[in-house]
C-alpha cells in the first residue's frame, strides 16, 4: 500500500489555489535544502569560523562554538530565518484547508467509526493525560502539537500531521511512493526470511499511515496501534476504516503499554524516537521487548541523522532542535541505541542498525532491530 | 461555513512556543517573513493565470502557446508601458519619496 498522499475520506479537500499554495512551500523548502543549507558546512569553514577566531581570539571547537561560530556567517543567518518561515508556511498551508474542511471531515470521521462495516476499533482513554513531554510542544511547529484534542469529533492533529507531513516530507527529497512500512517490511525479508507476523503493534503511530500499510501488506495479522492524542487517533482510525483495513487504535503511551507479556509477534515504532526523550524511549524499548513473543521481532525505525562525519555536521543538523521544536533531535541523534536494546533483555549480538535506503527517492532511514531469544 | 480567513487565524492561533529569530534584527526578519508569504501567494496566482490560459485557449480554438506568444505593439504596447511603470512606481515609492527619512522614534536615554 501507497502510505504517502493516498486520498480517503477523511483528508482535506483543499482547492486548487491551496494545493497550489502547497506546492510552492514543498518548492521553496526543496531549494533552500539543495541550494542554501547543503552549504552550511562549507560557510562555518570560509565565514563562521574565521569570524568567530576574530571574535574570540581562538578557534570554535565546543557544539556552542560552532553554532556561534554558524551565525557569523550572514548567508546561514537569512537561511535559518527562511527555513523557520517555510516551515510555518508549511503549517499555514495545510492548515488552512484542514479548518476551513472540518465540519465535513468529523461528520466523514464520525460516520466510519461507527459504521456496521468498520474493520478495526478505537479505544479512547480518558483517564489518561498526553504525556505532557510530547504533548506540550508544537513538534516541528505543528500548531497545537500530537496532543491535541478539541472535542468529542476532534481530527486536526491527525489531519495536520498527514497533510503537513506529506509537504515536508517531499520538500527533504522523499518520494512520494516512499514508504517507511515498505523499509521494514524489505527489512524483514532480507535478515528474517519466512517471518509472517500474526500480530503487529505499531509504537507511536500518530496519523497510522505506517500501520493501515502494516494492515495492506498483512493482512491476515491482527493490527494495533498506539498513540497518545485523542484527536490523533480518530483520524488514524477513520483513515484506515476509509482506506478499508483492520487496524485496533488505542490511546496508551508507548513507555507504559497494559497489553501482556508476549503478545506480538512483531513490534514496530516509526519515527518515534526522536520525538520523546531518553528515559521514556529506554522505557518505550524495553515495553517493546515485553510484549513481544520469544522469537518474535522489534523493529525501531527513525530518521537517518546519526551518522554525520563531524562535529560541525552534527551541530548543523540540530539547527531543528532549537528552531524546529524537535527537543529531541541531538538526543535520539547521539544516543547508545544498542546499549538500550541491550538494557531491555535483547541479546547483544542479535541488535542489528541498519542505515537503510528509501524504497522511493534519495531519502534514507534508519532501524535497530532484534529478535527476542526464542 | 468557516472562511478561509478564519480557517487560516484557527490555525495561527493554535500556534504554541516561541518564535526564535536567526537575524540581527526582528524588523527585518519579520519582513523577510512576510516577503516570502508575497512569494508564495505569487506563485498562487501564477498557477491561477496558467488555468486561465489553459481554459481560454481550449475555448478559443488556439494553443496556450500561441496565446501566451501574443506580441503587443502600437496602442496595447503603450497602454502596457504605462501600467508597468506605474507598478514600478507603487512598489518602489519609498526609493523616490522626496521626504528625509529621520528616527521618529522617541530616545531612548
Amino acid at each position: 500500500m501507497k502510505v504517502r498522499d493516498l486520498q480517503h475520506e477523511v483528508l482535506p479537500q483543499a482547492t486548487p489555489d491551496e494545493l497550489s499554495r502547497q506546492r510552492a512551500v514543498v518548492s521553496l523548502r526543496k531549494l533552500l535544502n539543495a541550494r542554501v543549507r547543503s552549504g552550511n558546512v562549507a560557510r562555518f569553514a570560509s565565514e563562521g569560523a574565521p569570524a568567530f577566531a576574530a571574535r574570540h581570539g581562538r578557534q570554535p571547537q565546543s557544539p556552542g562554538d560552532i553554532r556561534a561560530a554558524l551565525f557569523e556567517s550572514q548567508r546561514y543567518r537569512m537561511w535559518s530565518a527562511a527555513n523557520r518561515s517555510a516551515q510555518e508556511m508549511l503549517w499555514v498551508s495545510v492548515g488552512e484547508p484542514v479548518y476551513r474542511d472540518l465540519d465535513r471531515m468529523e461528520a466523514a470521521a464520525r460516520a466510519l467509526a461507527e459504521s456496521p462495516d468498520r474493520r478495526g476499533s478505537l479505544t479512547l482513554d480518558p483517564a489518561y493525560d498526553p504525556s505532557p513531554e510530547v504533548a506540550d510542544i508544537d513538534i516541528h511547529l505543528q500548531p497545537g502539537g500530537y496532543g491535541m484534542d478539541r472535542g468529542p469529533d476532534d481530527v486536526v492533529a491527525g489531519a495536520l500531521y498527514e497533510t503537513g507531513g506529506n509537504v515536508f516530507s517531499f520538500g527533504q527529497g522523499a518520494g512520494r511512493g516512499d514508504s517507511k512500512t515498505g523499509v521494514a517490511v524489505r527489512l524483514l525479508a532480507e535478515h528474517f526470511p519466512g517471518f509472517v507476523p500474526t500480530r503487529i503493534l505499531d509504537l507511536g503511530c500518530s496519523a497510522g499511515a505506517a500501520t493501515a500499510a502494516y494492515a495492506a501488506t498483512f493482512p491476515e495479522a491482527e493490527v494495533h496501534a498506539v498513540d497518545i492524542g485523542a484527536g490523533m487517533l480518530r483520524y488514524a482510525h477513520a483513515r484506515a476504516e476509509s482506506l478499508g483495513v483492520a487496524v485496533h487504535f488505542h490511546q496508551m503511551d508507548a513507555s507504559a503499554l497494559s497489553f501482556p507479556d508476549d503478545s506480538f509477534d512483531l513490534v514496530v515504532s516509526h519515527n518515534l524516537m526522536h520525538e520523546i526523550g531518553a528515559e521514556k524511549r529506554r522505557a518505550m524499548i524495553r515495553e517493546s521487548a515485553r510484549v513481544v513473543r520469544p522469537g518474535g521481532v522489534v523493529i525501531h525505525q527513525d530518521v537517518a541523522i546519526r551518522f554525520e562525519p563531524t562535529l560541525v555536521h552534527q551541530v548543523e543538523r540540530d539547527w531543528d532542535t532549537h528552531f524546529n521544536d524537535e527537543r529531541h533531535w541531538h538526543t535520539y541523534a547521539s544516543a547508545d541505541l544498542i546499549a538500550d536494546m541491550r538494557a531491555a533483555g535483547f541479546e547483544a549480538d542479535g541488535i542489528v542498525e541498519h542505515n537503510l535506503a528509501a524504497i522511493h527517492g534519495s531519502n534514507r532511514w534508519y532501524a535497530i532491530t532484534a529478535q527476542k531469544q526464542a | 461555513m468557516t472562511t478561509a480567513a478564519e480557517a487560516i487565524l484557527a490555525l495561527v492561533d493554535s500556534a504554541r512556543g516561541n518564535r526564535p529569530q536567526s537575524l540581527d534584527d526582528r524588523e527585518v526578519e519579520e519582513v523577510l517573513n512576510i516577503a516570502l508569504a508575497l512569494l508564495v501567494e505569487l506563485s498562487v496566482s501564477n498557477d491561477r493565470i496558467d488555468r486561465l490560459e489553459r481554459i481560454v485557449a481550449a475555448q478559443g480554438g488556439t494553443t496556450v502557446e500561441a496565446l501566451r506568444d501574443l506580441r503587443y505593439d502600437g496602442v496595447a504596447a503603450d497602454e502596457r508601458q504605462q501600467a508597468m511603470e506605474a507598478l514600478l512606481a507603487r512598489v518602489l515609492r519609498v526609493l523616490i519619496d522626496p521626504r528625509v527619512p529621520t528616527d521618529g522614534r522617541p530616545p531612548r536615554d
